[in-house]
């Protein structure tokens, strides 16, 4: 059976070509990916997802092939990546040495994120509201810890993340009004570079000068209020870039920004 | 009755996210007072309905999946919302919500690994079901109820 290859433009990413790629990639069909690959090369794109879902059988000239291609993208700053191989494909191009030199994805759509992600540079964002209770604080960043050691960040950048939400999570909720019992709301934006947090909660009347007064400490090198107070916030504002408290009517908001540093 | 503890989570559609969703919801029951088995068994089924609305039911790039729990004294509920697969997914889906048989995917094509989440998902939970909405945004709904009662 010999191999088709369509291809695709992927919408609002001029770099970006597909290529759905199906049936038997034998010897023969190394002329069609060369073939394909010199229309390409010589147009803006640099990047190229080989989508193959639908490939019965590899060879290893045709990987060969392909890792020219590759080579060719990386030398224009760009790359080559394939998606929805299967488990038994997967396996031989193992074999051949095919996972030390190219990325793998399980579907198309994780592909096209990754690309998002690592050339468009761009951010994920996650919402989380939960109810005000400091039992649930943990769960809460411990999850925004697995987030950004999923997405790359190092452990210790993980942690320092972690320790940010805890802090911020713990005021909310010890901050918050007791009446009220509205859900915490939490944003956590996650970029290459940086993380940005927010958590916005319904904030209890009689706590909300002395929190403005803590909040304006930080901004001077010698706070005036009690030492033990306040040592979250500082904690936060020393882990973080940016650091900004707003309060509004009955709310308050806590907006970070953490730089990636590793 | 009790007033449960509302949760809502949205994140991209993305496998990735899977991980930690699954760890927090199974995190956040054990503080509720389930057990750790409960809170496992849950955990494995706030996954299988998570991974197929991510591989299944995701249509645009920027799609977002939708989690809403509530923890109640006795039971955990929760629904996952996703943008809706393709026609021919949510024909499949519906019929294997509704049956027992995970024929109903047709495992004689060579796809045994289809539908055996969702039997995962039946086997330890007390109630699933689905609803499909405008523009065929679907939502499925799972009741796990307390087993150490």
């Amino acid at each position: 059976m010999s191999v088709k290859i369509e291809k695709e433009q992927i919408k609002d990413k001029p770099e970006l070509l597909l290529w759905k790629i199906a049936g038997s990639l034998g010897t023969e069909s190394i002329n069609d990916i060369s073939s394909k690959f010199e229309e390409i090369i010589n147009q803006n794109y640099k990047f190229l997802i080989a989508e193959m879902s639908n490939v019965n059988f590899i060879s290893s000239a045709a990987l060969g092939q392909f890792m020219g291609c590759r080579q060719m993208l990386v030398e224009k700053g760009g790359d080559m990546v394939f998606s929805g191989v299967n488990l038994d494909i997967k396996t031989k191009l193992s074999a051949m040495g095919a996972l030390k030199i190219f990325k793998f994805y399980n579907e198309l759509r994780t592909a096209i994120n990754a690309y998002e992600w690592e050339v468009e540079k761009k951010p994920e964002k996650v919402y989380l509201s939960f109810p005000p209770e400091l039992k649930f604080v943990p769960a809460v960043r411990q999850m925004v810890s697995r987030i950004a050691k999923q997405k790359g960040y190092s452990q210790r950048d993980a942690f320092r993340i972690e320790t940010i939400v805890d802090e911020i999570c713990n005021n909310a909720v010890e901050h918050g009004s007791v009446d009220q019992k509205k859900n915490i709301e939490a944003t956590v934006i996650i970029g290459k570079e940086k993380i940005e947090l927010e958590v916005v909660n319904t904030s209890d009347p009689n706590k909300i000068e002395h929190l403005k007064e803590i909040s304006n400490s930080l901004k001077t090198l010698s706070p005036k209020h009690d030492e033990r107070r306040g040592r979250g916030l500082a904690l936060i504002k020393m882990l973080s870039n940016k650091l900004d408290i707003n309060f509004s009517g009955d709310g308050t908001s806590v907006h970070v920004t953490k730089l990636r540093e590793e | 009755m009790n007033t449960p503890y509302k949760f809502k989570l949205k994140f991209p559609s993305d496998l990735d996210y899977i991980p930690p969703i699954r760890k927090f919801i199974a995190e956040t029951l054990t503080v509720t007072q389930f057990t750790p088995k409960f809170a496992y068994r849950s955990e494995v089924i706030v996954d299988e309905i998570c991974h197929n609305a991510i591989v299944h039911g995701s249509r645009s790039l920027n799609a977002e999946i939708e989690l809403e729990c509530e923890i109640y004294p006795d039971k955990f509920e929760f629904r996952v919302k996703d943008e809706g697969g393709k026609k021919e997914d949510l024909e499949k889906l519906k019929s294997v919500v509704k049956k027992s048989d995970v024929s109903a995917l047709g495992l004689s094509e060579g796809n045994e690994n289809r539908g055996l989440g969702l039997e995962i998902v039946r086997l330890l939970s007390e109630e699933i079901d689905m609803e499909i909405g405008e523009n065929n945004k679907t939502t499925v709904r799972v009741v796990r109820k307390r087993e150490d009662f």
